[in-house]
């Protein structure tokens, strides 16, 4: 059972040993005012109620501990991988800038070369075109750098879904204490409802390489099998 | 040939069509989902490139659809994703595509993709 199923139980267990309580302290309320002339015989039993009354709050603080260990610990699990989310989102658009700085350097540089080229009294043709392809493949590396935003926008959209589903929790456990809550409406949700279909979890920028041979690999045995 | 592009990202489907361009290719249609891709998909198209997470329908969904069709059961379909789990890639290969490109790629991969698919689409 994942943390977070374990959570989810474990706050519907508490959220049941309240109802509990309160039905015990409806019966105690009752049986002062519609026995009241057997108060006298009430009393007596009164040590005992409360004695029920005490280990079943006991019951409740005690699951209340265990829903919060429990949501805390699946909370902090999904917040720290979100959080490498984020600081890989931030690696990813830098290296890409990066990337892209490196190229206009080197195309500014093979511009100045055809500038030089042009300026002789007889321009090298054969070197100009030479230097206009790999112009062209600097051009090109630069759009290519710019898939990051796809792969970036996919790990937002994963933190996105996280903080709903934090905010989804959060609100459970309110509506332990305040049935009102239960009628409020979800401010993360309504503002941003993510598309879980439009997003990978474990989309990365990292070891393309790696990721691509893994690939091949597989498609290359099952194709030797099916052969 | 007519190369079909789908991906919900339109950073992605200029990426792809501006490769395919440079490598030879420039007859292109593009579609933003599965869905759309459907509607857009007809016998002249010799050739598709999917991403698989998209809205409204899936990459490997529309595959499924697609291979169901007399019109698309042998067009080489190229998946083009940032998925790449060893369970993700056999889900792929089960829904009908060819092959497989992990996002980010190289012009070099794909060109070596398609290159290896065309006999397929020229049969």
């Amino acid at each position: 059972m994942s943390s977070s199923q374990r959570a989810q139980e474990v706050l519907y267990e508490s959220e049941a040993a309240l109802r509990l309580v309160d039905q015990e302290l409806l019966d105690l309320h009752s049986v002062h005012r519609e026995e009241h002339r057997a108060v006298t015989a009430g009393l007596a039993d009164l040590p005992y109620i409360l004695e029920r009354a005490n280990a079943q709050i006991l019951g409740v603080l005690s699951r209340l501990r265990e829903s919060r260990a429990a949501l805390q610990s699946s909370a902090v699990e999904k917040l720290q991988v979100t959080h490498e989310k984020l600081r890989e989102v931030t690696s990813a658009t830098e290296d890409a800038a990066i990337n892209i700085m490196d190229a206009c350097d080197r195309a500014t540089q093979l511009v100045d070369e055809l500038d030089t080229i042009d300026a002789a009294s007889e321009p090298d043709r054969e070197k100009a075109g030479a230097v206009r392809g790999t112009l062209r493949d600097e051009l090109f590396l630069m759009m290519g750098a710019l898939q990051f935003q796809d792969i970036t926008s996919q790990q937002l959209n994963h933190a996105s879904a996280v903080l709903v589903e934090m905010e989804h929790r959060l609100m459970d456990v309110a509506k332990l204490f305040d049935t009102n809550a239960a009628n409020e409406p979800s401010p993360l949700t309504m503002a941003n409802s993510v598309d879980m279909s439009t997003f990978d979890p474990n989309a990365t920028t990292r070891d393309p390489e790696g990721r691509q041979a893994l690939a091949d690999e597989i498609f290359t045995a099952i194709r030797g099998t099916a052969a | 040939m007519k190369f079909l592009v789908v991906d919900d990202s339109a950073t992605m489907r200029r990426i792809v069509i501006n490769s395919l361009q440079r490598i030879g290719f420039s007859d292109t249609v593009e579609a933003g989902d599965g869905q759309e891709a459907l509607a857009k998909f007809d016998s002249s198209v010799g050739f598709v490139i999917t991403d698989w997470n998209m809205p409204n329908m899936s990459g490997t969904d529309f595959t499924k659809v697609l291979r169901s069709r007399p019109d698309g059961a042998q067009v080489p379909i190229l998946m083009v994703t940032a998925r790449s789990v060893k369970e993700d890639i056999l889900t792929a290969m089960e829904a009908g595509v060819n092959n497989y490109i992990v996002k980010p790629f190289t012009p070099q991969v794909l060109k070596e993709k398609i290159d290896a698919l065309l006999p397929a689409a020229a049969a």
